[in-house]
């Protein structure tokens, strides 16, 4: 047990180091450079030279790379070319809103999709169960940013209910928090969940027709009570699975979802930071969203241990 | 029955952008890019039958000519993926210990790797078009596509008449091909049709953002994008180009259901 | 176990409030309270140091609301009074004695007065990295008379200097107030930076020690939005009170049917044109530059783009600047004009890129623009490019480009064609000598020889000045006071008023 998490622990440090220097040499190409933008229109060469000296970008690229991850060691992101502001906090701060916004949506569609996908597997040969498929199908086909689009037209413009953007934090004020947290966690959970319910149906169907569940059913208990004491733990194996690749996946989804709502994320510091070519923010970005995905497929694993009497006794 | 429905119903509407898309290519009933003020944001009518958009350009020919867009998204990032994913993924299944454990970690990090920095960084250098959203897609699918086919590689090795087959001295490659490729290509054109769903979607997506298809050349994620700020005062140009992403999107998630239901081992044994 | 796991999701829930609760507070909507305003923008600025920064942003956000110069320039573009009370001119035009309003002081506590002003305009030299600190170039020396008396002495005559003085260049910053420009602003204006939350909103309050009249709303929050139609929909569903300017013109005839709302339209130093790279032996002949103009119908550009909200124009100056003269029915739209123009030329293919910055704007212009030389023969292919990295350092700066378009909005910017390594590749030396003998001639020279400039840009049609963008604003009906053209470069708060209704 031991060395297995020791092992884990040193394929995670790997891939962080793989993904720092991938994403530093990406950039090192990219062309368009923070000092030009800085200055913008007009600026001369020497302008443009001694800025670039002031960010230390004239020195070698393997300095430069040695230098960020020297500061990273010690929790220090460096300071933004653009913002001249240390990166780290900022980016806990953006970061609090993102996960605001993903927590949300995931649980906006856990909500729809646990009932749903259990009903839809339940009553998968009656019109009703066909129903819910049907709809949980045209749920995945909506673009996120479409459904967004609508909503804040619907209850914010129209109808005036809620907030059509912006981000008030949770400790300023609770109640617009969550008045504004509604519509862009809808927006992502309704298309998240539409995704996860043909998950929970599919996984649902599998346990049906596991013996110990026809045996429950045999012993006279109803589907659903016989379900819930038996099979919904079975049938969580595969959905947590999902839920952990979703995660992964659901930044983008995030990121135009950001834009929708004007949500000051870290999606819409990601597309900021490389339009202006602040490349150490951009590092910061990225690595933190590394290490969170590859720590999310970590937690996926060890629950999938947790969750599955099988793989624990192994 | 409802297996048929999917399949049947997934096969019509692909087949109708399909078509819609071969079409485009004959004819369209005007110029898609021609510009005209004098008609702009027309509403439907007998010569305009989805109306004009904002540059007075007829919508249902940029939507025609649009079908071809979403179809080369597909096939291009579908194609990177399977390319690339199917192959790693029989490698990695066939071969296990030290080399299924890189490629799979590997497959780990582009999955961590957020394909949006990928293609905003794609599009910094080559300048943002379909292709360079469609290889950052395609790239981020290539995990999706390895596990699938490693996954379903396991199950063949652990058959019998694979395992005849290697206890009678046939090389790898051989067992690959007359086996494994042959067993999994269900599983991996499944794979395909969901995958192509998820790319129309991230067309749209990377269109809307600004890192997607470059003008003129219609896109229904471009079209979407450029009318979203229309959406209060003229919503058609946002709806229609959006129904029609999401029926391509359904069209394709009904097709790969129908084929799951066909192709599925689980299934079969089951049965 | 599982009782385990749980703690530790909750645990991480937890911690997330602490993550956002060290960042600022932002304000909501105006509604709530009566001295509060939300203004919305689009272009965020990034750090609060202009010195060193380009873009408009920064000035737009700080200048006049928490920096002041000696002069400014109101409404109508003349220049007045602001931190200077009076100047006079020396008969040789080189030497301006500015009197100092007195009883001034900055934001921090400390007194303005006429070692500042040296400070401050010698710090551009020395200080200052963007482009626009040439403007200071030709003070020769920054003389205190007395604590409220300032000399600059120039060392030649130059109308465009005190203009400049209305701008950035001019601000003043306290002689102990420069330590962290980034962060920490500390101007004489009638606002203070009170907070500020990246990606969202600046919070400006107002400045107790202010020596002007006192602001009609005490709180500004600067709200910033990426995109257009989420600036429209905060200020429809009541999140904003004032949308400073409108990028989605099709959405106004929304807001002129509701009556909680006013549009205020006039003009922009915003030039949308359509460069014409004259280096490029495609493009060198004037001939086929003609051609390209003759063929765009920017009636009909305008139409398609902005909903027919903006102005013609047809060479580089605004109605605003006082050398004025419509150019606009130059190259009245003629695409038989144009393909004989072509093959007098000789062209019998052209192949044009159309590299544009990957904004709104110019994507849409840009498809006009294709469409249009595509009736003329002309094969256009439309590039879009990050903007700015990609666009800077390729076109502006490399010149790799034929066509391309972009929203010129610095004052009197008509001076780029008397440079020749400016990315227009125009280089004409009668255009160089008009331009310097304007600023340096009296106010008379000055009107003709900028006239000649235009006219000799236009006739060359060395760019297509496709037309001027429009100021539009929207307010809710009770805020008033609107600067109507928008000339300067800061969204000037201190005008604003509250109607009593």
């Amino acid at each position: 047990m031991t060395l297995a998490i020791v092992r884990r622990t040193a394929i995670l440090l790997a891939g962080v180091l793989a993904a720092s220097i991938v994403v530093f040499a990406f950039l090192a190409v990219l062309p368009g450079d923070s000092a030009q933008v800085a200055l913008g229109v007009n600026a001369t060469p020497e302008l443009v030279e001694r800025t670039r000296q002031e960010f230390g970008l004239d020195r070698p690229l393997v300095a430069q790379y040695l230098d960020w991850m020297g500061g990273v060691l010690h929790g220090d992101f460096g300071v933004s070319y653009v913002t001249r502001e240390p990166i780290g906090p900022q980016l806990l701060d953006r970061l609090g809103v993102t996960l605001w916004l993903v927590g949300a949506g995931m649980l906006v569609a856990l909500v729809i999709a646990v009932p749903l996908g259990t009903v839809a597997a339940v009553r998968h040969r009656k019109p009703s169960g066909a129903l819910v498929s049907g709809l949980a199908q045209l749920g995945v086909a909506v673009p996120a940013f479409l459904a967004g689009m609508i909503l804040v037209q619907v209850f914010a413009v129209r109808l005036g209910w809620l907030p059509s953007g912006g981000w008030t934090p949770p400790a300023h004020d609770p109640v617009e928090w969550l008045r504004g947290l509604i519509l862009p966690a809808a927006s992502l959970g309704l298309v998240q969940g539409a995704v996860l319910t043909r998950y929970v149906r599919t996984a649902v169907l599998d346990v049906q027709r596991e013996d110990y569940l026809r045996t429950a059913r045999a012993k006279g208990l109803r589907p659903y009570p016989a379900l819930l004491r038996h099979g919904l733990r079975n049938a969580a194996v595969p959905v947590v699975t999902v839920l952990g690749l979703q995660l992964a996946t659901l930044l983008v989804g995030a990121v135009v979802v950001e834009r929708v709502f004007v949500l000051p994320g870290l999606g819409s510091m990601l597309v900021d930071a490389v339009a202006a070519r602040d490349l150490l923010t951009v590092q910061g970005i990225v690595l933190v969203l590394v290490v969170g995905v590859l720590l999310v497929n970590f937690v996926v694993d060890v629950l999938y241990t947790l969750l599955d009497p099988r793989l624990r006794r192994s | 029955m409802a297996r048929t429905v999917n399949l049947v119903a997934g096969a019509v509407l692909v087949g109708l952008v399909v078509l819609v898309a071969l079409v485009s290519f004959a004819w369209t009933p005007h110029d898609p890019l021609l510009v005209d003020a004098s008609l702009r944001l027309s509403g439907p009518t007998a010569e305009y039958v989805l109306g004009t958009d904002r540059f007075g350009r007829d919508v249902a020919s940029q939507l025609m000519v649009g079908a071809r867009t979403t179809l080369y998204v597909g096939v291009v990032a579908v194609g990177i993926a399977a390319l690339a994913g199917t192959p790693l993924g029989i490698v990695a299944g066939m071969r296990g210990g030290w080399l299924d454990e890189l490629i799979m970690r590997v497959n780990d990090l582009v999955l961590a790797f957020p394909a949006l920095l990928l293609a905003i960084m794609l599009g910094a250098v080559y300048g943002a078009s379909t292709l360079t959203a469609m290889v950052a897609i395609g790239v981020a699918t290539v995990p999706s596509f390895a596990r699938v086919a490693r996954a379903g590689t396991l199950q063949v090795m652990s058959t019998e008449y694979v395992l005849a087959a290697r206890a009678g001295g046939r090389s790898r490659a051989w067992i690959a091909g007359r086996h494994v490729l042959p067993n999994i290509s269900g599983l991996v054109l499944v794979q395909s049709s969901v995958s192509f769903a998820i790319a129309v979607l991230a067309e749209a997506a990377l269109s809307f953002l600004g890192f997607g298809t470059a003008p003129p050349t219609p896109s229904w994620g471009r079209m979407l994008q450029e009318s979203q700020e229309l959406l209060a005062v003229e919503p058609r140009l946002a709806l229609i180009p959006g129904a029609a992403i999401a029926l391509a999107v359904l069209g394709f998630n009904l097709l790969g259901d129908g084929l799951r239901d066909r192709f599925d081992p689980r299934l079969e044994v089951r049965r | 176990m599982r009782a385990r796991w749980l703690a530790a999701a909750i645990a991480m829930i937890l911690t997330v409030p602490a993550c956002s609760a060290g960042s600022t507070a932002s304000v909501g909507g105006g509604a709530a309270d009566e001295s509060t305003l939300a203004v919305g923008f689009t272009a965020e600025p990034q750090n609060f140091d202009f010195t060193t920064t380009d873009g408009a942003a920064i000035p737009q956000a700080l200048l006049y609301n928490v920096y002041e110069g000696l002069v400014k320039l109101d409404g109508r573009g003349e220049i007045v009074p602001l931190l200077a009370e009076s100047w006079t001119v020396s008969p040789d035009r080189t030497s301006y004695d500015f009197r100092l309003r007195t009883g001034v002081r900055f934001s921090n506590g400390a007194p303005f007065t006429a070692e500042d002003v040296k400070f401050s305009i010698e710090r551009v030299k020395t200080d200052w990295t963007i482009s626009l600190k040439s403007a200071m170039d030709v003070v020769e020396r920054v003389e205190v008379v007395d604590p409220a008396r300032v000399r600059v002495v120039l060392s030649r005559p130059s109308n465009s200097w005190l203009f400049s003085m209305t701008g950035r260049v001019g601000a003043m910053f306290s002689r102990s107030g420069v330590a962290d420009l980034a962060n920490e602003p500390i101007g004489t204006g009638p606002y203070e930076v009170a907070s500020r939350r990246r990606g969202d909103s600046i919070v400006l309050t107002e400045n107790p020690g202010y020596w002007g009249r006192r602001p009609d709303y005490r709180t500004v929050v600067l709200k910033y939005y990426d995109d257009a139609t989420a600036l429209n929909n905060a200020l429809l569903s009541n999140g904003i009170d004032v949308i400073s300017q409108i990028t989605a013109p099709d959405s106004v005839p929304q807001f002129e049917a509701d009556t909680r709302f006013h549009v205020v339209q006039g003009t922009t130093n915003g030039e949308v044109v359509l460069a014409y790279n004259n280096d490029r032996p495609a493009l060198r002949d004037a001939r086929v530059r003609r051609a390209l103009t003759l063929a765009i119908d920017r009636r009909a550009l305008l139409e398609a783009t902005w909903a027919g909200r903006g102005t013609l124009i047809g060479s580089m100056v605004p109605p605003t600047d006082p050398w004025y003269e419509d150019l606009s029915g130059y190259y009245p739209h003629d695409p038989e004009r144009a393909r004989a123009l072509l093959a007098e030329a000789g062209v019998r293919e052209l192949n044009l890129r159309l590299r544009v910055p990957n904004l709104p704007y110019a994507v849409s212009a840009a498809q006009v623009v294709a469409s249009d030389l595509s009736r003329i023969g002309v094969r256009v292919t439309i590039q879009p490019l990050d903007f700015p990295a990609v666009w800077l350092q390729q076109v502006f700066t490399d010149h790799d480009y034929d066509l391309s378009i972009v929203s010129h909005v610095e004052a009197r910017d008509i001076t780029t064609f008397g440079d020749p390594d400016y990315y227009w590749g125009y280089d004409s030396a009668r255009v160089r000598r008009l331009l310097e003998r304007a600023d340096v001639g009296t106010r008379e020279q000055q009107l003709a020889d900028m006239r000649a400039v235009a006219r000799t840009l236009t006739a060359d049609a060395a760019a297509n000045w496709l037309f001027l963008a429009p100021n539009i604003v929207v307010a809710r009906t009770e805020v008033t006071g609107f600067v109507r053209n928008q000339v300067s470069e800061s969204f000037d708060l201190t005008g604003l008023r509250r109607a009593e209704g």
